[in-house]
């Protein structure tokens, strides 16, 4: 992980780990290079990289449950929330039984590759209809619901795609597919852990206090921004886990695009017209 | 940093002024009939020249530009906006593709976006961002996206650059709500 650990209030250790999740075998820290042009190969942050450690509960970057809205983060800003990076291991015992998929889909037995979450391996079996050993947006985009059933918007699944589609092909193999599920069941636990009121939608005051558990200091008028960029409808203007997770990974790299411009921590950076291009382009998801 | 990109008003396409005509196309892309063309709906009936779906942002930010009610869709006085919009970027995207090609090259890129002054560099991390095909060019969908991003960023940063110098000094905050204004 990154030994210049600039942003004291969290340890670079663990970095990027989810709540429990165990060391990320395939990406471990300074990959995360936001699709900078020639950058990473997974051209994508890492939710909580190098720098993710929020500061909200211990070391590890475990968000206080309805804890106080998370002390001073130690930089002028925090963030970085939890959910590891594309290639972390997921959170469930990788050599487990096969479970079943959320839809009944029984577990296919077959063999399943090292490294490959088993209820993983098995949903990607039902989604990947044609047996072509990848699966693409549309596909992936049937396989994933918000807690309302609706399905994910094609935007959020676009952006996983390229956070986990290592190829750059368009399409995910069962490595990245295994990979976002882990990620996805972070998010989702998070998610649940942030809908106070057990809605299924994040509101404006949810996502404000998920927001500054996650260590990020932010203001109300922030959040509000945020959802009214993101949420549809006036009426309603909540947001699904699949913008949620669109949210904060965005949050996430946008983050990352400020610090590496602020080397001396002042919370306050200096840019020019191409300046201001080019890092929020390189690191737009 | 001029204002480059102006979408011409250009011809407008067979039909544009017959209410009638786009009402009928109203009634076909609205498919449940709610009166209100959703965001799905109306990426079912755009295309871009390929194969793959329009690009879903596209959607989003050509909607939340004319749906004033924030209401997840546009009706169809919104809708006759939508649809020149949508012309208007056609003819446009009709003007640089030189090549006819049906995809933006980074020199036709370049061409289309002259007024802006960017570096040779700055194309490359463009295409690279807005071309979902992986084919190093942009279709019409990303096309849109590109310019519309574009101009967008350079609006809040020339908002922002009061003495017009061409820096400007940021808070985490204020970079952040700059940025999400846009994306």
């Amino acid at each position: 992980m990154a030994a210049s650990y600039p942003y004291g209030q969290g340890y670079p250790g663990s970095a990027g780990q989810a709540p429990g999740a165990p060391q990320g075998g395939y990406y471990s820290g300074g990959q995360y290079g936001g699709g900078l042009p020639s950058g990473s190969s997974y051209g994508s942050p890492a939710p909580g990289g190098p720098y993710g450690p929020p500061s909200g509960g211990g070391a590890y970057g475990q968000p206080t449950p309805g804890g106080p809205p998370s002390g001073t983060p130690g930089g002028p800003y925090g963030g970085g929330s939890a959910p590891g990076g594309p290639y972390s291991q997921p959170a469930t015992n990788p050599y487990g039984a096969p479970q079943p998929g959320p839809y009944g889909s029984g577990a296919s037995g077959g063999n399943i590759p090292p490294g490959v979450n088993p209820e993983a391996f098995s949903w990607f079996q039902t989604v990947d209809a044609d047996h072509s050993g990848y699966i693409s947006i549309k596909e992936l985009k049937q396989a994933l619901v918000n807690s309302n059933w609706s399905a994910f918007n094609e935007e959020t699944c676009m952006v996983m795609m390229n956070m986990f589609d290592k190829t750059k092909s368009g399409r995910m193999d069962v490595f990245g597919f295994s990979a976002l599920w882990g990620f996805i069941q972070q998010w989702k636990n998070l998610f649940q852990q942030y809908d106070t009121d057990h809605s299924g939608c994040i509101n404006y005051n949810e996502l404000h206090q998920a927001l500054s558990q996650m260590g990020y200091n932010l203001s109300p008028q922030f959040a509000q921004l945020l959802l009214s960029r993101y949420s549809q409808r006036a009426s309603n203007p909540g947001i699904q886990l699949d913008r949620f997770i669109h949210i904060c990974t965005q949050l996430q790299s946008m983050t990352e695009a400020f610090r590496e411009k602020d080397s001396g921590m002042t919370g306050s950076i200096r840019l020019n017209y191409e300046d201001f291009l080019t890092m929020s382009a390189a690191r737009m998801l | 940093m001029a204002a480059a990109y102006q979408y011409r008003p250009g011809q407008p396409s067979g039909g544009l002024q017959d209410p009638n005509f786009l009402w009928s196309v109203f009634q076909r892309v609205d498919k449940d009939r709610s009166g209100i063309i959703s965001d799905s709906e109306l990426q079912q009936a755009l295309s871009n020249g390929t194969w793959n779906p329009f690009n879903p942002a596209t959607v989003r930010s050509i909607l939340s530009m004319f749906d004033r009610e924030n209401k997840g869709g546009v009706n169809f006085n919104e809708f006759t906006g939508v649809w020149k919009y949508i012309s208007d970027w056609q003819n446009v995207f009709r003007t640089y593709d030189r090549d006819n090609s049906g995809m933006i090259d980074k020199n036709e890129l370049k061409q289309a976006l002259t007024g802006y002054r960017l570096s040779d560099q700055f194309y490359d991390i463009l295409i690279q961002k807005f071309d979902r095909q992986r084919r190093g060019q942009v279709a019409f969908d990303d096309f849109i996206q590109c310019c519309v991003v574009l101009q967008k960023w350079t609006d809040v940063f020339r908002r922002c650059d009061t003495d017009q110098d061409g820096w400007i000094q940021v808070s985490y905050e204020q970079y952040l709500s700059m940025v999400f204004s846009v994306v």
